[in-house]
């Protein structure tokens, strides 16, 4: 995998900060998504983002949509897309 | 391809906005579900999204689905507008997702005419995209809505105003009343306060802003206390010979007014804040609903309206 976990934060916080209008800053790692004020149309937007970034990476990168209900926080996402990652 | 009375009402919707306006229309959906497409150009897809699935998932899930389909046609320029009768929150997502925000947008809302006989309509945002709304998005809904109206309906500097329970500033929504000293203070808005319910039909404003969920309440309320009105005033009429006979001397009149308050007429509503058109129309639209969304969908694009939007809504002026 070439793609770190810090890389993984800063690409949830450039994307997220685009679909929310706000600065990468302000999507802190420990933040919930119902903090920053997302959406259910908010993360799906997110999901859509991530997956055609890190789809370079590794190819065919999917998030489960059955797994974005435990995804309610940055960290736990950012955890949840480097270990789809790490086994892909 | 949805909608309550697919694909009959709509084929023959987009066969009449060929044959009567002019129209370059495409039908987005499976052949088979199609059935006759009345001479129409098919772009054919393998799904459908039904009424009652949920929109985010389902857009996720079925990229091979009409309403994908057709957002995409918009996306890739290859249509100038999308009009569909199915799943509202649906056809919001896979416009949302495939065609994306403008920049600075950071809700899309739904732009709904509101008739006043003898003049333009007045403009409700957000008729139900956002059944909650921050401040920010009601100050944003509003510098849409006021673009809408003024391309739209030649309207210069549209009257503004929020939908709330009396007029006086401390009235409305905890949101709504933050959204009043915002708007209060922004120049490049003819912000003049707040209306009721009661000012819908006819509004004294150009544009009445509010959150999505209040918006679909006033909306279906109005509708049916149209419907309701209309059937009564029917069965009056019918009581006897005279009432009859004096139907018959006020129906040419009524018509043409009749006309003017149906949905019908204007076929369906814009979602503003996209980088496309979608027009969105009521499950229950018939052919002659069809053909006026296409009709809208049409000018829209002729008047520009999303770059107007974009210049509207720039990053550094939302509030």
């Amino acid at each position: 995998m070439s793609v770190s976990r810090s890389d993984i934060l800063s690409l949830v916080q450039t994307q997220l900060g685009e679909i929310l209008e706000k600065s990468p800053s302000d999507i802190i790692e420990d933040a919930t998504f119902a903090d920053l004020g997302a959406d259910s149309l908010a993360l799906i937007e997110l999901v859509e983002a991530l997956e055609e970034s890190l789809a370079k990476e590794s190819e065919g990168f999917h998030i489960d949509d059955e797994d974005l209900e435990d995804l309610t926080s940055v960290r736990l996402a950012v955890d949840y897309v480097a270990a789809k990652l790490q086994a892909a | 391809m949805g909608g309550d009375l697919a694909p009959g009402e709509i084929v023959t919707g987009a066969r009449r906005a060929v044959d009567e306006l002019g129209l370059h229309v495409v039908l987005v959906g499976p052949p088979e579900l199609i059935g006759d497409p009345q001479g129409l150009e098919v772009v054919p897809c393998t799904e459908v999204i039904a009424m009652d699935d949920d929109p985010g998932a389902s857009v996720r899930k079925k990229k091979d689905s009409s309403l994908v389909r057709a957002a995409e046609l918009v996306r890739d320029g290859q249509a100038s507008a999308m009009v569909s009768a199915g799943n509202t929150g649906a056809t919001m997502a896979s416009a949302l997702f495939r065609m994306g925000r403008l920049p600075g947008v950071v809700r899309p809302c739904i732009a709904t005419p509101l008739p006043n006989p003898g003049r333009a309509p007045t403009v409700m945002a957000d008729a139900g995209a956002n059944t909650e709304c921050t401040p920010e998005m009601l100050v944003q809904f509003a510098q849409m809505a006021s673009a809408f109206s003024r391309t739209r309906y030649g309207i210069e500097r549209p009257s503004v105003a929020l939908l709330a329970n009396g007029e006086e500033p401390t009235k409305g929504s905890p949101a709504g009343k933050e959204a009043f000293k915002l708007l209060t203070a922004l120049d490049s808005i003819n912000f003049v306060g707040n209306v009721e319910g009661r000012d819908l039909i006819p509004s004294p404003v150009d544009v009445v802003i509010t959150d999505g969920f209040t918006g679909n309440v006033a909306l279906k309320t109005l509708e049916g206390s149209l419907k309701f009105i209309l059937k009564m005033l029917l069965e009056v009429i019918g009581t006897n010979e005279d009432t009859r006979a004096a139907g018959d001397v006020l129906f040419p009149h009524l018509l043409p007014l009749a006309g003017q308050l149906s949905p019908d007429t204007y076929g369906g509503a814009m979602l503003l804040g996209l980088d496309g058109i979608c027009i969105i129309s009521h499950g229950s639209s018939n052919a002659t609903a069809i053909m006026n969304a296409l009709k809208q969908g049409a000018e829209l694009a002729n008047a520009g309206v999303v770059d107007t939007l974009r210049t509207t809504i720039r990053p550094d002026q939302t509030a």
